[in-house]
């Protein structure tokens, strides 16, 4: 039975990861657009990945204050904006090929191993590259990660009633492009935090039958 | 000059990507809710990289007669709803992307002229960067592009409709040139099938 919800706006990477069979029993896709309470009522988590569609999640954003404030878990990556979050995102460029031009510098300088999305990894597990930074949190924020000019990479609040977890890495999204091996280790670990349930510890794979006409959408 | 409709997910930046030129004037249509874009006005669609399928899927039939009417779509996205005459997305993580390798294949009309595909190939030294999955092509379509394992990335679709469509494999293209330097091969891709489009019609209406 699901117990995440990944709001998703019809981006293929987002269905990719969701629709994989590692994971398809515990995230249910939500499309954005049809978003309402009842649809999530009865999960314990929401998962908003990177190149979600801001403008209406700003339109939709009481639906997720209402969920944390049920004690819920949320989950945001990649981009945001101050229209429904209280919280400065601002773009930079993004480096994916540090790890080849210069390995001792990655985009994360200091993380948090003690969270429990971040026990257990490695540094390049725990970072692959980012999306921007946060140069403004809320003042209640635990920053979980930082790079090396002291920028927030990954904060958390319990401000909401629930717990917010913000990042500017793409788990959810970079895992679906399948194009960054070790990713299973982190969004494991992110889906045990949020649900609980503990996935199948092996590589994720597609299922083909659920492209086309056979979309689960 | 062409009048093109650029489809926006909301993501940020992507008008960033598509500018209006000498070729192409572009019209933003945001998704909402309620997308129904009226495509009569325009010559060409553009499902860029990061799209919604599932709202492309609700006009589908629009796109179909859109594209009987000789007009062209550009799909560089992973179209994993069946929303795209003749021909479906798939993705596929069964290869390393550290072997992937494109190949040029049929190339009627030239575009893949003045193309670097090392430009594709690589990305500061990785390989495997651009495309996810493949394309199951429809029959007698033009693979323009195959990978490794002589699966289409690259398709030029003069067949399945009596329009034109370019579709890539998820692999990105752009309509965009920076000063002073020299247009990449997402904007060569691009622009050869623009000028196409420009300059000829379809085979079927000729």
């Amino acid at each position: 039975m699901a117990k995440i919800g990944l709001i998703f706006n019809g981006v293929w990477s987002h269905y990719a990861m969701a629709t994989a069979p590692k994971y398809r029993d515990l995230y249910r896709l939500l499309y954005v657009h049809d978003l309402d309470t009842n649809a999530m009522s009865d999960l314990d988590a929401l998962a908003i990945p990177f190149q979600s569609n801001q403008a209406v999640l700003t339109e939709k954003k009481a639906i997720i204050y209402d969920f944390l404030r049920a004690g819920k878990k949320v989950f945001l990556e990649g981009d945001s904006s101050t229209a429904w979050l209280d919280a400065q995102w601002e773009d930079r460029p993004v480096n994916n090929y540090w790890w080849v031009t210069d390995p001792t510098h990655p985009p994360v300088s200091d993380t948090n191993y003690n969270h429990p999305v971040y026990q257990g990894l490695s540094p390049r597990q725990a970072c692959w590259h980012t999306h921007g930074v946060y140069t403004r949190v809320p003042t209640s924020a635990e920053i979980l990660q930082t790079n090396d000019l002291g920028d927030v990479i990954t904060w958390q609040t319990h401000e909401y009633g629930g717990t917010l977890l913000a990042t500017t890495l793409d788990p959810i999204v970079e895992h679906g492009v399948q194009q960054i091996t070790h990713l299973d280790n982190y969004v494991d670990r992110l889906t045990a935090w949020l649900s609980g349930v503990q996935p199948v510890p092996e590589r994720m794979t597609i299922d083909t039958t659920v492209y086309g006409e056979g979309a689960l959408v | 000059m062409l009048q093109a409709l650029l489809i926006s997910n909301g993501l940020v930046g992507l008008n960033k990507y598509y500018v209006s030129n000498e070729l192409v004037q572009y019209t933003t249509c945001l998704i909402t809710k309620d997308f129904n874009p009226d495509l009569t006005p325009y010559d060409l669609l553009v499902v860029p990289n990061g799209s919604d399928h599932v709202a492309m899927l609700k006009i589908k039939n629009h796109v179909r007669a859109f594209l009987d009417a000789g007009k062209a779509l550009v799909c560089c996205d992973g179209f994993f709803t069946a929303w795209v005459p003749g021909n479906q997305w798939v993705m596929d993580n069964s290869r390393r992307t550290q072997d992937v390798r494109y190949a040029a294949g049929t190339d009627r009309h030239g575009l893949l002229q003045n193309l670097d595909l090392d430009e594709l190939n690589f990305s500061h030294g990785m390989s495997g960067w651009w495309a996810c999955g493949y394309i199951q092509a429809a029959p007698d379509a033009d693979v323009l592009l195959a990978d490794t394992w002589q699966r289409p990335i690259a398709v030029l679709d003069e067949v399945s409709t009596a329009g034109r469509m370019l579709l890539t494999a998820s692999g990105p293209l752009v309509d965009v040139t920076y000063a002073g330097l020299s247009d990449s091969a997402l904007v060569t891709l691009y622009r050869n099938f623009i000028w196409l489009l420009s300059t000829s019609i379809v085979p079927a209406h000729g």
